[in-house]
């Protein structure tokens, strides 16, 4: 088995103007695919990240970038560590991701392994 | 956080009335004129939610939104300290409730009962008056009010803005009125209420979904006036019964392609008896009085049909006694024509003819198909097929709802068969 990164990148439900329903059932279908998953045993690792703060420190002088309040879509808004055989066994698992339909993106990255 | 490993899933509509209280409650401490602020406060609680209950859902979902909405409020209140904004509620001193116990259950319920009373405000345009309740107290988004009360999103917007800057321009307190005042904005209250159920039931238009949703807000929040006993009188307990027996045969009336079903052909097993219980002992409570309103005798009406077990047991000469009942105190030419067909299944068309005499079909506005329908009706029980046909024509050039004509056409090509 491999390890792969899915990566989540776009879907902002503060612009989307989701309402609370919206959100709530929105949230039920991560949770269902989070379920899936576990059932499955494929989750390494996994979460949500904040996007209310967000920091980049860059160059030699580590100059120091606020970045809260970016478009989400430039932010990376969560990711999930996943054992699949393959790269179409990854691709199969990011097929349940919630939120396509809000242009969010999933990208697949397998994880480096090191020989000894 | 401990998270749940068999999760039941979390209740219907948590977000959205778990929305409506924390307006509600934030509105209380700081003032009617931040509810805009408080909204997006509040909205960024859920975004924060649905994020991190991904992974699971928290054991008491919704201690935790009420938990989470607390420490946002005391980020707003930082923020408006430093802007030395300080909010009404906070400078009455003494007399103000300890901050937690706003978030105990009957101090809740009296936030929300608050926010219903400012929607009905004498201020705000009564079309606004729906549409604000909606998003401020059912936690409806712009969209889901357009979408329910078939608007389109920028008319929404536009009443809801008005909504608020109406609220702003009088400097409305956050309050049940007493005395007069509370006799006379609770007639608006359920006025309101009773607009917003008919939205549901009457519209078929809607997807059932939306019909049950408004329909269940509407009687949400009219338990809510009848739970406070200093709210509460015997016109209220009508309304909520007028709504139990109502939404009793909701899910009959419609069939599965969203056309209306006869009266005579509904599936009376469909009806939802513990609602049609929960109308009668409440109805009980709003005669005791003796007092009647123009709720009572829809309700009675509506229990009635209710009450009988097949179509062809329904008395007739009872719900037309409380028909005329109601039109003495409220007259209206829907009662008229409600009569009138009351009096054709009694086999009296002579004596429907005589009611419909006194209908002008102008007062009936959009809806004055129902007139020409009644008298399709008429026409076709004395025989006149002739008549009755040119009636259904007419009837059909003016109705706009969708499922009514397809209801109508029915109808019409009933009286082409008996003509041939």
């Amino acid at each position: 088995m491999k390890k792969f990164m899915l990566i989540f990148l776009g879907a902002d439900y503060q612009k989307e103007g989701l309402s609370p329903d919206e959100m709530q059932a929105r949230m039920g279908k991560w949770f269902a695919w989070n379920q899936k998953m576990q059932e499955a045993g494929v989750v390494v690792d996994g979460h949500a990240l904040e996007s209310e703060t967000v920091r980049q420190v860059s160059g030699p002088d580590r100059t120091v970038t606020d970045r809260a309040g970016s478009e989400i879509k430039e932010l990376v808004g969560g990711y999930y560590i996943v054992k699949a055989e393959d790269l179409d066994g990854a691709m199969k698992i990011a097929e349940d991701f919630p939120d396509y339909d809000l242009g969010g993106t999933v990208e697949i990255r397998q994880v480096m392994v090191f020989e000894q | 956080m401990n998270r749940k490993e068999d999760t039941e899933p979390i209740i219907d509509h948590l977000f959205r009335h778990q929305f409506g209280k924390m307006v509600s409650i934030l509105c209380r401490i700081f003032g009617l004129e931040h509810l805009e602020t408080i909204e997006d406060a509040i909205q960024d609680t859920f975004i924060k939610a649905s994020a991190s209950w991904r992974e699971g859902i928290p054991d008491n979902p919704e201690a935790w939104l009420t938990t989470a909405a607390k420490n946002r409020t005391i980020d707003l209140f930082r923020k408006l300290k430093s802007e030395k904004e300080r909010s009404k509620y906070v400078q009455s001193g003494a007399s103000t409730i300890a901050f937690s116990e706003l978030f105990l259950d009957h101090e809740i319920a009296d936030s929300q009962l608050r926010m219903i009373f400012t929607a009905c405000h004498p201020a705000l345009d009564p079309r606004d008056q729906i549409a604000f309740a909606l998003k401020t107290i059912a936690g409806f988004s712009q969209k889901e009010i357009a979408a329910a009360l078939l608007f389109k999103n920028e008319t929404i917007k536009k009443r809801l803005s008005r909504a608020r800057a109406s609220i702003k321009k009088e400097d409305m307190a956050f309050e049940i009125p007493q005395g007069v005042d509370l006799k006379k904005r609770r007639i608006r209250v359920l006025e309101v209420l009773y607009l917003l159920f008919n939205e549901g039931f009457h519209s078929t238009k809607k997807d059932m979904i939306v019909r049950q949703e408004l329909c269940g807000e509407a009687m949400r929040l009219c338990k809510m006036l009848v739970d406070h006993p200093k709210i509460c009188d015997s016109e209220t307990q009508a309304l909520f019964a007028l709504m139990c027996f109502h939404s009793a045969r909701l899910d009959s009336k419609i069939d599965d392609f969203n056309e209306i079903i006869d009266l005579r052909l509904q599936d009376r097993s469909k009806w939802y008896f513990p609602l049609i219980v929960a109308g009668n002992s409440m109805m009980i409570k709003a005669t005791m009085s003796g007092v009647y309103s123009p709720y009572h005798y829809e309700a009675a009406i509506a229990s009635e049909h209710l009450m009988a077990k097949k179509f062809e047991n329904t008395n007739w000469k009872k719900i037309l006694f409380w028909y005329e009942k109601l039109q003495a105190i409220s007259p209206s030419p829907f009662n008229l024509l409600n009569m009138a067909v009351v009096n054709l299944q009694r086999n009296k068309p002579e004596l429907a003819k005589a009611i419909m005499e006194r209908v002008k079909p102008q007062e009936l506005g959009q809806r004055n198909y129902l007139y020409y329908g009644c008298m399709a009706q008429y026409y076709k029980a004395i025989k006149d097929y002739k008549q009755a046909l040119s009636c259904y024509d007419q009837a059909l050039s003016t109705v706009q709802n969708d499922s009514e004509r397809k209801y109508l056409e029915k109808k019409r090509n009933k009286i082409q068969l008996l003509m041939e």
